[in-house]
């Protein structure tokens, strides 16, 4: 089936507008979701920056074990991650389901093991005294506001796109969802994984001791 | 105009190879962080690394190098110039050339 047809649900596909992009609407507006969302998140780390910049009494409290060691193992998970997604779109683009909704599986399982990463880093930040408006060496307290806002808005797309990858993967294996449905999350858990790239290097390794 | 397949998407191996690279570029931004240069040079370092990433993720992993050239052409010019306006033209962003980076 063609992505015209599988795009096409309502029948009225002769009457519609083409696509001036060539790819269906679904995919369209996730790139667009993707668009704002990348200037939300732009708009984050610049105003981090000039947080950073501005404090001059700024925390560097990360060292290599534990805390940068974790954000790489972190990293290789989250890239992992993007792998097995983009095997489970080529899969799905083969129409090999069962193999399509393994590598979903593989993703969703990848994905929770970065939260839960994640979440360990945050107990061991809370159990030395970070807070939201709290810094324990004494420093700048908009550390912890910049790092728990940050890293919590990515977590939260991070779990998000979770149960999105959970709910895809049991509807694309009952056939209710189809291999466009694939990709266009494909293309949502790319950007989570290319919105870490820039999290990574400048909140942990700009902070490192 | 209709609507089509992606055209020439490698297979499997070229994305680990893609994947291989992104890690090793992350294992360079480790490196660097820890020959302890000024915050301007990691700063730069940093950025210009996640750049590189960021582009590659971009285009390949999330295929736009494989669709139509207007889609990139619709999306990139237009994100960077919001984010340009965003960072350089938002009243706020005059403070930073009154602002001060640790090391000076």
């Amino acid at each position: 089936m063609s992505e015209l047809e599988l795009s096409a649900h309502s029948g009225h596909a002769g009457l519609m507008e083409e696509s001036p992009y060539g790819i269906p609407s679904g995919k369209l507006a996730m790139w667009c979701f993707v668009l704002s969302d990348a200037v939300t998140f732009g708009a984050v780390l610049f105003a981090y920056g000039y947080l950073r910049i501005g404090s001059p009494d700024w925390s560097t409290p990360f060292s290599f074990t534990p805390s940068i060691l974790n954000g790489l193992v972190m990293t290789f998970v989250l890239l992992t991650s993007g792998l097995t997604m983009l095997a489970a779109v080529e899969a799905a683009k083969a129409g090999r389901t069962a193999a399509g909704t393994r590598w979903l599986w593989a993703t969703c399982a990848l994905g929770a093991l970065f939260a839960a990463l994640h979440l360990l880093e945050w107990r061991r930040m809370f159990e030395e005294g970070w807070r939201l408006f709290q810094n324990p060496t004494g420093g700048s307290v908009e550390f912890g506001a910049a790092f728990f806002s940050i890293t919590g808005l990515h977590l939260l797309h991070v779990i998000g796109g979770v149960v999105a990858l959970a709910t895809i993967a049991i509807g694309f294996a009952r056939q209710k969802y189809n291999r466009i449905d694939v990709e266009v999350l494909g293309i949502y858990w790319h950007f989570v994984d290319l919105v870490w790239m820039f999290v990574f290097p400048l909140v942990y390794l700009m902070n490192a001791k | 105009m209709t609507v089509e397949d992606s055209p020439h998407v490698p297979g499997m191996k070229f994305f680990v190879a893609v994947w291989i690279g992104l890690m090793c570029i992350v294992g360079v931004e480790v490196i660097v962080t820890f020959q302890h240069p000024s915050p301007r040079v990691l700063l730069a370092s940093l950025l210009f690394l996640a750049f590189v990433e960021a582009a590659v993720a971009v285009f390949y992993f999330m295929h736009l190098k494989f669709e139509r050239a207007a889609l990139a052409w619709s999306a990139l010019p237009l994100f960077v110039f919001v984010m340009f306006m965003m960072d350089q033209i938002w009243p706020d962003a005059f403070r930073l050339l009154s602002m001060r980076l640790l090391s000076q």
